[in-house]
């Protein structure tokens, strides 16, 4: 029972909202709207989850000192006293929660993605070593690619930005729109698989 | 003290948030007077019903740092309640000398969000004047009620069936209500009262948010004005038949306007005319300043207006009231016996007269607009209007009539050159057209100045712009005529034929599209206006107003009705606020009167006798009346109230509902008689050029539809829905979605069929995917090096199916590391997922036998917020030397940030994904990638069961079929065989 009931409510529901998608009936609709005010509801509870979770992880490191406990303390005061300062002072433009997001969480979150910049290009370096054939050919794409972006490229050659363009809209538009077709029907069959019950390891285990 | 490394973080940490105090200090110093805003003043809104009111004050400067301006407002100078703000930005301030607020128009009062209790402002003392918004407590609110004018807006299920009787009892009378909670409402909105008092203040906020000292509270009166004028008012006289025809611009402020009138005023009058509008303008100041000032005399005008009324008509509140009206003259005489309307007029003389426009509100102000005089046309000019239809919109809940006139239309929107020597030319063009003519093919035939084809274009697959190929000479053409015609499903006719010219533009150095013409029709000079009214209504509302290339519209009607009830009383010992438990239902054709029915059936009854009553003491008060206008009165009481008894009594509607026993069951009738009455249109349009040259059509009347049977008693005193009305309908199957149930039809069975054939025992042939094939080798890296696998299952939401698939190849790979008795972590970024995440690792150890080994922790929450999720897990990569790390679900733009770092750290990395836009970079960074497809497949390749190889296969033979689709969809395409795509929708 323990399964077999949460496997019927994901298989009716399931059902019902694929339905939902094919009809387009007040009833249906009105269906949505209800279910959708449940997901606003259940929400909030999903945070406490989460919030238990880091709290139950980084209490056990620092109970058990495990080696770099320290950041442990660290990660529950922020999470105390972020929160805090939000309960206290509210989170409008000009509090103290705001001057965190702004001065202290948007600056490291900007770092983080600044580093991106040089991810890319040690990732491109690895990329476009021609060690094959086909490296070779996608290291001429790319030049030719991102030559077709710069004004120079029109410079060297007219051609470059037409064959710039040939190559984002034919070869790789197909490339990318076979993967996309590959990847909607995956998401059917695993969809499928769920409503039939086939896969049920998202319940915690597969049978 | 000896610094270690727990004593820094905890000092960092300290610092950190010792910096929150910093704006309340910087404040701390500052001189408060300098803070209170200055000139606060408040000033009656010209031109509107009697309630707006605008606030204005001089702003602080830059250097104060003001972050927002809150305003209050109260009946009384000691409780001012919050009502809205002004942020600024902090850095540039308030650019102008004055700031304004409107306080004006039906806006926010109360609703289920407001707080429970009243609460002081910030920075207010005890005996502080100012508070927040009115708290959701009746006991407060509800005397608050008689000093605004209060709308609520109830939804139809809640008016009906959660509604309290509530009788309340006066020295004078009973009177009786339907109570409703707060909750029952969907909002309540105010409007201020003409002639009362409000008082109001304002607040500064600095940057640190603290709330400056209020500015003293200012008085505010809002007054009663006469309507705005209307700055654009045509007439135009219509020879041969003949007929006046009018057109205005509608007011902005329209909210007390009663009636739009026209009327005719002889040159000879003009002077008279102008001294009487003059006397009503001093009426107007002088009413404003003996409301001020009562000892001032009253002013009463001596002249009459001497233009006469010749058209009038109600202007329908709360809806867009028509802009367009005739009248048509019989025998040299304007007749209208509904507005007492009887006057001659010269016909062969039109060049006498003069014509003004006014507005009249419910106060009886009137305000006229500028005198024109009519600009004389025969019939033959009026535009011809094409023949128009209504249906319901197909595969929709209800909520839409589709309107579609004409035949389609098609033109030029702009051009470029494609190469230097302008012998190639893009063509980009538009297309309208409704459903009664489905587009196959746009012919394009294009002439040169000489009238010489040069091109001819056959679009037969529609993609909004053409390639035409030009003479040599190309950069010498300065001008192209083009020539469209259609192919269509039905016929449009050999002799429909578009015409447009592209001429050079000196400024844009291309040819620029010039006016479209049908036949000698230019099209853009004509807007079609699509009138409609329902059951309820008395007037026709203007819907929409769209260009003259536009071939249908889509009706918006919704199908969710509310109920719109004044709200001046309460109950606060019940929590209730107090409604009218009378509602209208229709309006009766033949009466003109609403037909309203109540909450209650004994009340419906008592009202019937207190009208009865009513009419029986006009009958005997007659008698004893002198005066002619006392007679009048008391005749108009009586025919009033004869006409509603007999509507409440002997209407059909009436009697259906009182047929019933069951008062639910009588609600339910008359909730359901309402929805049609309010959802049920009939249509007309107007095709004009905005200055009077229109052509009104008829009421469009569906021909060869029987009459609604009734039978079904909801359909009682309808008989013209669905022929004259057209009721919006509920669609059960969208049939757009047809080819989608096909291929899932499709899909399912050939699912069925394989799963059949796998569980027999037939080997189904699967390739081999390396990244899946290594995932064994990779987690024996893993136990053979003592160090921990990561598994980060996307950083997408469980309601996403590559987090779904993630978290199924999350379970295969535990049970392997469970086996191994190698650690997983699973961190996760969505909340939901976490406990998901949890039970199969668990489950996982449980299945390989090795609960014992199963650690809670092992699989934890970190952020919602994307970077610092990748901080943490590029932390535990680092920290925890990770010897295999799977990336399987939904990334973004954190994929390589996580990936490049497990490179360094020198993990072997499996990732698999369907983000398009992050493949490349796993493919960069990893060992093993799932490219799209691969990741969903990557469980079932696991599992190797014939329930899960037969689904897969199932994708296999469907991508097949698509493959053949695409196939043949191109081959026909290119043959100009289009029937094959357009099988299938665009979206």
């Amino acid at each position: 029972m323990k399964r077999q009931i949460p496997l019927l409510i994901v298989i009716i529901l399931g059902f019902i909202f694929v339905i939902h998608v094919f009809v387009p009936h007040k009833a249906s609709a009105d269906f949505y709207d209800w279910y959708q005010t449940w997901i606003k509801a259940i929400s909030p509870f999903m945070v406490l989850l989460g919030i238990m979770s880091l709290f139950m992880v980084h209490s056990t490191k620092i109970k058990r000192k495990v080696p770099n406990w320290q950041y442990s303390v660290i990660t529950l005061a922020s999470l105390i006293g972020t929160g805090a300062v939000g309960f206290i002072w509210g989170t409008q433009a000009g509090t103290p929660f705001m001057w965190l997001f702004k001065n202290v969480q948007m600056p490291m979150g900007a770092t983080m993605f600044s580093l991106l910049a040089f991810y890319i290009a040690s990732a491109a370096y690895k990329a476009f070593r021609a060690r094959s054939a086909e490296a070779t050919v996608l290291l001429i794409a790319a030049i030719i690619v991102m030559l077709g972006q710069v004004p120079i490229g029109i410079k060297i050659s007219k051609l470059i930005p037409e064959t710039s363009n040939w190559i984002l809209n034919v070869p790789n538009l197909a490339a990318k729109r076979g993967i996309a077709m590959g990847v909607g029907l995956g998401m059917t069959a695993t969809s499928l698989k769920i409503l039939l019950g086939i896969e049920r390891t998202y319940m915690g285990g597969g049978k | 003290m000896k610094l270690t490394f727990a004593r820094t973080g905890f000092f960092l940490f300290l610092l950190a948030f010792s910096f929150l105090l910093l704006p309340q200090m910087t404040h701390a110093a500052v001189n408060e007077s300098e803070y209170i805003v200055e000139n606060l003043s408040t000033a009656d809104i010209p031109g509107d019903d009697g309630s707006g009111l605008v606030i204005s004050w001089k702003p602080l400067p830059q250097e104060r740092r003001i972050i927002e301006y809150r305003i209050y407002r109260g009946i009384t100078p000691d409780s001012l309640f919050f009502i809205g703000k002004i942020d600024v930005n902090v850095k540039t301030g308030v650019m102008g000398d004055v700031m304004y607020y409107y306080d004006t128009d039906y806006n926010y009062f109360l609703d289920t969000q407001a707080k429970g209790k009243l609460r002081r402002e910030k920075g207010q003392k005890k005996d502080g004047s100012l508070f927040r918004r009115y708290p959701r407590d009746v006991s407060i609110v509800g005397p608050q009620l008689e000093h605004y004018d209060i709308l609520g807006v109830i939804p139809e299920k809640d008016y009906y069936y959660h509604n309290e009787k509530i009788e309340v009892v006066t020295e004078t009378d009973t009177t009786v209500y339907a109570g409703l909670k707060l909750h029952e409402f969907s909002g309540m909105y105010k409007k201020l009262i003409a002639d009362h008092v409000y008082y109001y203040s304002v607040v500064a906020v600095s940057e640190s948010r603290y709330y400056c000292q209020h500015a003293e509270s200012v008085i505010g009166i809002p007054r009663e004005n006469a309507p705005e004028k209307t700055d654009r008012f045509y007439a135009a006289f219509v020879e041969d038949v003949p007929r006046l025809q009018f057109e205005w611009k509608l007011a902005v402020f329209a909210d007390d306007h009663l009636d739009h009138n026209v009327y005719l005023l002889h040159k000879k009058d003009f002077d008279k005319f102008n001294k009487y509008l003059d006397e009503k303008i001093q009426k107007e100041l002088n009413d404003i300043a003996v409301k001020e000032d009562s000892t001032l005399a009253v002013y009463t005008p001596k002249s009459q207006n001497p233009a006469k009324l010749i058209f009038a008509r109600y202007c329908g509140y709360p809806y867009t009231p028509s802009q367009t009206a005739f009248v048509n003259i019989v025998e040299g005489k304007i007749v209208n016996d509904n507005r007492d309307i009887d006057v001659k007029i010269d016909v062969k003389n039109m060049e006498d007269y003069l014509f003004v426009f006014s507005f009249t509100d419910r106060t009886g102000y009137e305000t006229f607009s500028d005198v024109v005089s009519a600009n004389s046309t025969t019939t033959d000019q009026l535009p011809i209007v094409p023949p128009f239809m209504i249906i319901d919109r197909e595969n929709d809940k209800g909520d839409y009539n589709r309107v579609m006139w004409g035949k389609p239309i098609v033109y030029l929107t702009n051009s470029t050159y494609l190469n230097e020597k302008k012998t190639h030319l893009q063509v980009n063009y538009d297309f309208k057209t409704n459903k009664n003519y489905k587009v196959r093919n746009i012919f394009f035939k294009v002439f040169d100045e000489e009238g010489k084809e040069i091109a001819y274009v056959n679009e037969y697959y529609q993609d909004f712009k053409i390639k035409i190929k030009l003479p040599e000479n190309g950069n010498e053409m300065n001008t192209l005529f083009f020539e469209m015609t259609f192919k269509c499903n039905n016929d449009v006719g050999e002799d429909y034929i578009l015409t447009q010219i592209l001429q050079y533009d000196e400024q844009t150095q291309s040819l620029a599209p010039g006016d479209l013409y049908l036949e000698d029709e230019n099209v853009d000079d004509w807007e079609y206006y699509i009138y409609k009214r329902n059951y309820s209504d008395e007037e026709f509302r203007l819907s929409k107003k769209v260009a003259g290339t536009q071939r249908e519209v889509f009706d918006n009607i919704r199908y969710g009705n509310v109920h719109f009830k004044i709200v001046k009383h309460f109950d606060d010992e019940k929590n209730l606020f107090l409604v009218r438990p009378s509602f209208s239902v229709r309006m009766d054709d033949e009466k003109k009167a609403t037909i309203a029915s109540n909450l209650y059936p004994e009340e419906f009854e008592k009202t019937i006798l207190q009208y009865e009553d009513e009419i029986a003491n006009y009958v005997a008060s007659k008698d004893t009346l002198e005066s002619e206008e006392e007679i009048k009165n008391a005749d108009d009481a009586i025919e009033y109230y004869s006409k509603q008894v007999e509507l409440m009594k002997d209407h059909p509607i009436q009697k259906v509902a009182a047929s019933f026993n069951n008062p639910k069951e009588r609600i339910k009738f008359l909730d359901k008689s309402r929805h049609y009455a309010k959802n049920s249109f009939e249509y007309k349009i107007v095709k004009s050029n905005g200055k009077g040259i229109f052509t009104e059509t008829n009421i469009y009347i569906r021909e060869g539809v029987e009459p609604v049977s009734d039978e079904n008693i909801y359909l009682t005193s309808y008989t013209g829905n669905g022929i004259d009305h057209f009721f919006p309908r509920s669609n059960w199957f969208n049939l757009d979605m047809l080819p989608a149930v096909i291929a899932a039809l499709l899909f399912g069975s050939l699912v069925f069929l394989l799963i059949k054939k796998a569980k027999k025992g037939h080997d189904l042939f699967i390739r081999p995917i390396a990244g899946i094939q290594e995932i064994d080798n990779a987690i024996g890296r893993a136990t053979e090096m003592g160090k921990p696998i990561l598994f980060v299952p996307g950083t997408s939401g469980i309601g996403d199916v590559a987090t779904l698939a993630g978290l199924a190849i999350l379970g295969k790979v535990a049970k392997k590391a469970a086996e191994y008795d190698t650690k997983i972590l699973v961190p996760v970024r969505d909340y939901l997922v976490l406990p998901v995440a949890q039970e199969i690792v668990k489950e996982a150890h449980y299945e390989a036998g090795r609960p014992d080994t199963y650690d809670k922790g092992s699989v934890f929450f970190i952020t919602t917020t994307q970077f610092a999720f990748v901080a943490g897990v590029n932390g535990i990569m680092v920290r925890e030397k990770t010897a295999t790390n799977f990336y399987m679900g939904m990334f973004w733009a954190e994929a390589l940030l996580m990936t490049e770092t497990g490179s360094s750290t020198g993990a072997i990395q499996i990732a698999g994904t369907d983000a398009v836009t992050q493949i490349p970079f796993f493919i960069t960074t990893c060992d093993y990638t799932l490219i799209g497809e691969e990741l969903y497949a990557a469980s079932a390749y696991m599992a190797r069961e014939p329930l899960q190889l037969g689904t897969l296969k199932a994708v296999d033979y469907l991508k097949v079929i698509i493959l053949f689709l695409i196939i043949t969809g191109t081959i026909l395409s290119t043959t100009h065989l289009t029937f094959l795509i357009n099988a299938f929708p665009e979206k």
